[in-house]
């Protein structure tokens, strides 16, 4: 995976007027830490940092104001309404270090008529080198029937990647569909007066 | 319908409509989900009508979680009651919803019919909301 490289500057002002300060500016109030070192205060440009983090797992070259590392997104917290990130926790990483990340799963193929793809785990934990980070892991579920399982240990990693959680757990199976349960008008009403009987308790 | 088997206190303060949702703002169980846009006590009854809507639309297959809970009562007076003598009756049971909250959550189908299915369900939801997919690999 290629590396973004984004520009930082260190962050003197703290707390919450100096971080929306930070973001009326559409840049982004993160922090960086790991290796045992002291946490480090940064502003990164919001719309680069936006562009980056939609990769999964993306390695972050930062750079500027005596800062010079490679990191990972650790944490990011994003406004659940507008979307855009409001603060980054960037985790310090070096060249042939082993991380433990999470990697989505995502299914291809269709599985035969009528069938349904019940995915538990649409991500799993897995320990590789912070530069060779794989994107995903892909599960063939083609031509599939009802009875198909398919646990962490059963993932086809790529070559120096190990799974990091239990390699029992369930990712998917194919099970049958079951019709909707569909209630009589009639029971629907009767359904409708329970809030009262409830109410009159 | 969903309602509290059991309640600690049967009649309480009409629940604080102000803020964003804390939690719940991502899907995590399925694909496809309804996003609250904006605050609003969804009753129990709302609940099931858009569970209803939903599953009558994607038929066979699927899998719908709802991800709210009408765990709060809602008290009415009886029209033409003199105001006094004491809190009204629990009339309603509802869902504290604020904006940002994925409430109902779907797998197992092809996107245009979750889209569809969503959206019969959000016309029986009191507020605005819109339809969210589960964004991949955020960290």
């Amino acid at each position: 995976m290629s590396e973004v490289l984004i520009a930082a500057e260190l962050r003197t002002e703290f707390g919450k007027g100096a971080a929306r300060k930070i973001r009326r500016a559409s840049k982004v109030p993160a922090v960086l830490y790991g290796h045992g070192t002291e946490p480090r205060h940064l502003t990164l440009p919001g719309h680069e940092l936006l562009l980056a983090l939609r990769t999964a797992n993306v390695l972050i070259h930062v750079q500027g104001d005596g800062v010079d590392e490679l990191v990972l997104p650790k944490g990011v917290q994003r406004d659940p309404i507008k979307g855009f990130v409001e603060h980054v926790d960037l985790l310090l990483v070096k060249r042939g270090e082993k991380v433990t990340v999470e990697i989505p799963v995502t299914v291809a193929g269709e599985v035969i008529g009528g069938a349904l793809v019940d995915q538990q785990l649409v991500t799993v934990s897995v320990e590789a080198e912070a530069t060779h980070i794989p994107s995903g892991v892909e599960v063939d579920v083609d031509g599939k029937d009802v009875g198909f399982v398919v646990t962490a240990g059963d993932l086809q990693l790529p070559n120096g990647v190990t799974l990091a959680g239990d390699p029992e757990a369930l990712v998917l199976h194919v099970v049958a569909p079951q019709a909707a349960a569909l209630p009589a008008e009639g029971a629907e009403a009767a359904e409708g007066e329970a809030p009262a009987e409830a109410a009159a308790e | 319908m969903l309602i509290p088997r059991r309640v600690k206190h049967r009649k309480q303060h009409r629940p604080d409509r102000s803020g964003a949702a804390k939690g719940g703002t991502r899907v995590v169980f399925g694909e496809f989900g309804i996003q609250a846009l904006e605050h609003s006590y969804v009753t129990n009854r709302q609940i099931e009508s858009a569970r209803i809507a939903m599953t009558r639309h994607i038929r066979r297959g699927g899998k719908v979680w709802i991800n709210i809970y009408p765990d709060r009562p809602l008290t009415k007076k009886p029209a033409e009651t003199r105001m006094g003598s004491g809190k009204g009756s629990p009339e309603w049971w509802i869902a504290n919803v604020k904006p940002g909250r994925v409430m109902f959550e779907l797998s197992g189908v092809a996107e245009p019919v979750a889209r569809e299915a969503m959206r019969r369900a959000m016309h029986k939801l009191p507020m605005k909301c819109r339809f969210v997919k589960r964004e991949v690999g955020e960290a």
